[in-house]
């Protein structure tokens, strides 16, 4: 067991780490060249810059949509996400791991807000997984991976707070912190091949969508051709 | 089969692999990385990379010497295709210097503070001029793209002559500059290798090497974009390569006889062979074949010409470079993540070398990637089946992702333990033998320290082991086998008197003694974490139980346990150092007729004790440095 998590804390966190950094760069990189790539073919080149700033900036900090509409659903999104990047970043055992093995290190979260951080996202996906299964129109939206999904991200959640706030028994311990170490890492594995790129792919997600509205008339055509559908609705 | 799209994946796997690692040289250093040492500081890289980068660039200066000065108009298609591989060697060789020095970013330094008497200084400014002018000869070339850079060309090309000259005469400097540097180790390099001449071998076999390395990259581009070889034109080159590779053949031999060395050839040891071996193949052997007009016009045997002489002096270069130094260098080997950087550092050129063709007019003909012509299907992503983009786009999300997976292999294949040791080797530490005395010699290297243990336990009497020069040592009394616990601080679970290399176990860099893991794992101690963490608190070495909470008897307090960050234990060396030195330093002044109790000779020798010489294990291959800093305790050492 002990040389199972060694391993797994080990070469395979590197693999598995270094495959969600360069796998998100490479990611953001192809964008960035189909991006160019499809702006040189436009006809109309004016951009509104304006706009999509306004637009990213909304959806950035959706204080509006808080205010407006489903109140709770969106500040508990808001929530999760938060807990999801400031926990893992900031919580103190893990800026000390950064810290003895490449000798860089960050000031770490309190214990207390760690502690309620962590609550309040558990809590929050909870929630977010309950309205999906019981309201209609978000389940009408999801698929079987968005549960999923909000499953696994809880995994490292739960056993991460227990090791850290329980006081198990040393094996129990070691096997907490193996699910804990594993299922991030599968985590890590998968952000950039699935709906998780969001997290570097959003700030372009709004100049993707005004570069599409330029797409010459006639694009929606070729996109069918070249799909071998040829005459399917767009 | 699509030879083009494969050759560039396995080249991304390769580059992929080597970028990781090269992050890990630049983070964690040199030491982790190779295993260069002190005895041996040029290995592998200077050995391939630089040596031989240079050389296989050679084509760059000869085509354009043959193209430009003797006017063989000819030759023109292999021109460009030279200078490009001429251009993007030299960046690799960059590309490996910078791996390759210690401290990379003072390069600058050379520029400024001159140093006209190292052949360094001569290789190091051909390089720098050698590499921009090869930029400036090249660019013409991408920028007759764009018509909007066509007054930028124009005046390229006004300085066309000019600037190929400066080339020509700057790599003649180089290439024999690089036989130079090795003038100065008569004693090092096999004399078989060792020449005064050096710098002209160097300089002739280059040409020699530069027109193989023209044809050998023609042979094989033509081969991998499937297209007609241009065979009567290799021909030509082929020809020439057997009057330069003759010359080179006699003024070497001529050398050696002259030289009285020509017995050492048959000597049969394995310099001998290595010799014969790269003399066949980078000489002789090819020269044979080409001689023959109607051999040097097959292709095929162009393929074979060319790549041995292309192998063979490359092999000349490793030999010169430290192969056949090895026996006068400590043992080394290079490492293989040393290998890794290279192969990569090579992939990397080659594809820069894919791109530039296809990209630009190098060829007559440009070569398409197959993949990118108008008639192949659009590839999709097996998994999801989305679309992957127009080919060349197609081919980059492909190529770019074995990078990021090769990447990701080379990062978890780093040696994880090391990364700890902040660059420092870890060298275990092997006991101390003998009874009454001891001989300590941590890393087996035959320079040891005689320790008079028994002696020690009726000598020590007054003095508690100062920390610090404020420290009061006035009244302590020890003795006999009360004394154990002065240098016996501790004592592992179920021992009586644990050895210093117990927990000191590494040389040089510093170990975590206290085992935290183990005190938690279910098969060490079986603690939870709250046994010694207070609960409801971050967990820090601050809000944890002290030893002694648990273990009273350790005396942490004569030797100042704690002093170093989150527990971590003194490397043996300096351990050594505290214990002794910081004692002695004291004792000098206090014992009659003891004034050189503190000097290093009072403890330090070289050699293996006879009386000691039994059941010990020498193992003298271990690295040896001197990482060494001698403690610190404000008492002066005169
Ligand atoms: C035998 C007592 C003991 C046990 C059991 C123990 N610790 Fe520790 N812990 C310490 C000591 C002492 C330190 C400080 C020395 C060090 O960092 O190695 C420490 C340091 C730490 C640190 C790092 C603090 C820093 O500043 O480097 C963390 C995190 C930690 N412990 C977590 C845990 C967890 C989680 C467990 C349960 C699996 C646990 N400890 C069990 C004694 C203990
Ligand atoms: C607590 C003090 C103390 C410590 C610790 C200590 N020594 Fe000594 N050592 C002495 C004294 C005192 C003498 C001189 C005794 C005399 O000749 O009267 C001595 C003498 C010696 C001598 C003989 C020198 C001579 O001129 O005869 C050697 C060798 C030596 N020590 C090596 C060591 C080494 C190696 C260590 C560390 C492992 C060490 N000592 C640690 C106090 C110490």
């Amino acid at each position: 067991m002990g040389a199972l998590l060694d391993f797994a804390r080990g070469p395979l966190f590197r693999l598995t780490f270094a495959i969600m950094v360069l796998g998100l760069a490479r990611l953001l990189f192809l964008d960035i060249i189909g991006m160019y790539r499809a702006y040189r073919r436009t006809t109309d080149k004016k951009m509104p810059w304006k706009l999509i700033f306004s637009r990213s900036f909304e959806w950035f900090f959706p204080v509006k949509r808080v205010i407006r509409e489903r109140h709770v659903y969106s500040l508990l999104s808001i929530v999760f996400h938060i807990g999801l990047i400031i926990v893992p970043l900031f919580f103190f055992a893990h800026v000390n791991l950064w810290k003895e093995a490449v000798g860089i290190s960050w000031p770490a979260l309190p214990y207390s807000w760690a502690f309620w951080l962590t609550i309040c996202t558990i809590a929050s996906a909870l929630f977010l997984l309950i309205s999906r299964l019981t309201v209609k129109a978000m389940r009408a939206l999801s698929l079987g991976r968005d549960y999923l999904w909000l499953l696994l991200l809880l995994v490292p959640f739960v056993t991460g707070f227990i090791c850290a706030n329980v006081d198990v028994g040393p094996g129990s311990y070691q096997v907490l912190m193996l699910v804990h170490v594993l299922s991030a890492e599968l985590i890590f594995v998968l952000i950039p091949f699935s709906k998780i790129a969001h997290c570097v792919l959003a700030p372009l997600s709004q100049v993707v969508c005004a570069l599409a509205w330029k797409f010459p008339p006639e694009t929606d055509d070729d996109i069918c051709t070249t799909l071998n559908k040829k005459g399917a609705p767009v | 089969m699509n030879r083009v799209q494969n050759t560039k994946l396995v080249l991304w796997l390769m580059t992929g692999f080597a970028a990781a690692i090269a992050l890990n040289r630049y983070v964690f250093g040199l030491g982790v990385t190779t295993n260069l040492n002190d005895k041996t500081p040029w290995g592998f890289w200077i050995g391939f990379d630089v040596m031989a980068g240079v050389a296989l660039a050679a084509g760059g200066f000869v085509t354009t010497a043959i193209f430009y000065i003797m006017k063989r108009e000819e030759f023109h298609p292999l021109v460009r295709p030279a200078v490009l591989t001429a251009f993007l060697g030299y960046l690799a060789v960059v590309a490996g210097l910078l791996v390759d020095l210690g401290l990379p970013w003072n390069i600058w330094h050379m520029i400024i503070y001159w140093n006209p008497h190292s052949p360094l200084f001569e290789v190091g400014w051909c390089v720098m001029l050698y590499t921009t002018v090869l930029l400036l000869e090249f660019s013409p070339v991408p920028l007759e793209e764009s018509s909007r850079y066509a007054r930028v060309r124009n005046f390229l090309m006004r300085f066309r002559f000019p600037l190929v000259l400066l080339g020509i005469m700057l790599s003649t400097l180089h290439q024999s500059s690089l036989g130079t540097l090795f003038l100065i180790m008569p004693y090092r390099l096999f004399p078989l290798w060792y020449s005064h001449i050096l710098p002209i071998q160097f300089f002739i076999s280059a040409v020699a090497l530069g027109l193989m390395m023209v044809a050998f990259e023609s042979l094989i581009s033509h081969w991998l974009y499937r297209r007609e070889p241009e065979t009567p034109l290799v021909g030509k080159l082929c020809g020439a390569a057997v009057w330069v590779l003759a010359v080179y053949f006699i003024v070497k031999m001529t050398d050696i006889v002259a030289a009285g060395k020509f017995g050492l050839i048959f000597n049969g040891n394995w310099q001998s062979d290595l010799f014969i071996v790269e003399i066949l193949v980078s000489t002789l052997i090819p020269m044979a074949l080409f001689a023959v007009p109607k051999l040097r016009r097959n292709s095929k045997v162009q393929w074979v010409g060319s790549s041995m002489v292309v192998i063979g002096m490359v092999l000349n270069r490793i030999d010169v470079g430290g192969l056949a130094m090895l026996d006068s260098t400590a043992s080394y080997t290079p490492s293989w993540m040393e290998i890794a950087i290279s192969l990569g550092i090579v992939s990397a050129a080659a594809l820069a070398f894919l791109f530039v063709t296809e990209r630009f007019h190098i060829w007559e003909i440009r070569p398409e990637d197959p993949q990118s012509l108008p008639h192949t299907p659009p590839s999709f992503d097996y998994s999801s089946r989305t679309w992957l983009g127009v080919p060349r786009i197609a081919s980059l999300t492909k190529h770019t992702l074995a990078f990021v997976l090769s990447f990701a292999v080379g990062m978890a294949f780093m040696p994880g333990r090391k990364l700890h040791a902040e660059g420092i080797d870890s060298v275990t530490v092997s006991r101390a033998t003998g009874i009454d005395t001891l001989c300590i010699d941590g890393n087996r290297d035959d320079q040891f320290v005689e320790f008079p243990h028994q002696a020690h336990i009726s000598w020590i009497r007054t003095h508690k082991i100062p920390t610090s020069p404020a420290d009061d040592t006035s009244g302590f009394a020890l003795a006999g086998k009360d004394s154990c616990s002065v240098c016996h601080h501790l004592n592992l679970p179920g021992e009586r008197l644990s050895e210093c290399w117990e927990c000191h176990a590494s040389m040089y860099a510093q170990a975590d003694f206290f085992r935290h893991d183990w005190h938690a794992s279910p098969a060490g101690a079986k603690l939870k974490c709250d046994d010694c963490h207070t609960a409801g608190v971050t967990r820090t070495a601050q809000s944890a139980k002290k030893c002694t909470a648990c273990h009273p008897f350790y005396k942490f307090t004569t030797i100042g346990v704690g002093a170093t960050p989150a527990y971590h234990i003194l490397s043996y060396t300096d351990a050594m150092h505290k214990m002794c030195v910081s004692c002695h330093v004291v004792e000098a002044k206090v014992v009659k007729d003891k004034q050189d109790l503190a000097l290093c000779t009072t403890c330090h020798r070289v050699g293996t004790p006879p009386n000691l010489r039994a059941g010990m294990k020498w193992d003298i291959s271990v690295p040896h440095f001197d990482n060494v800093v001698l403690p610190d305790v404000g008492l002066s050492v005169k």
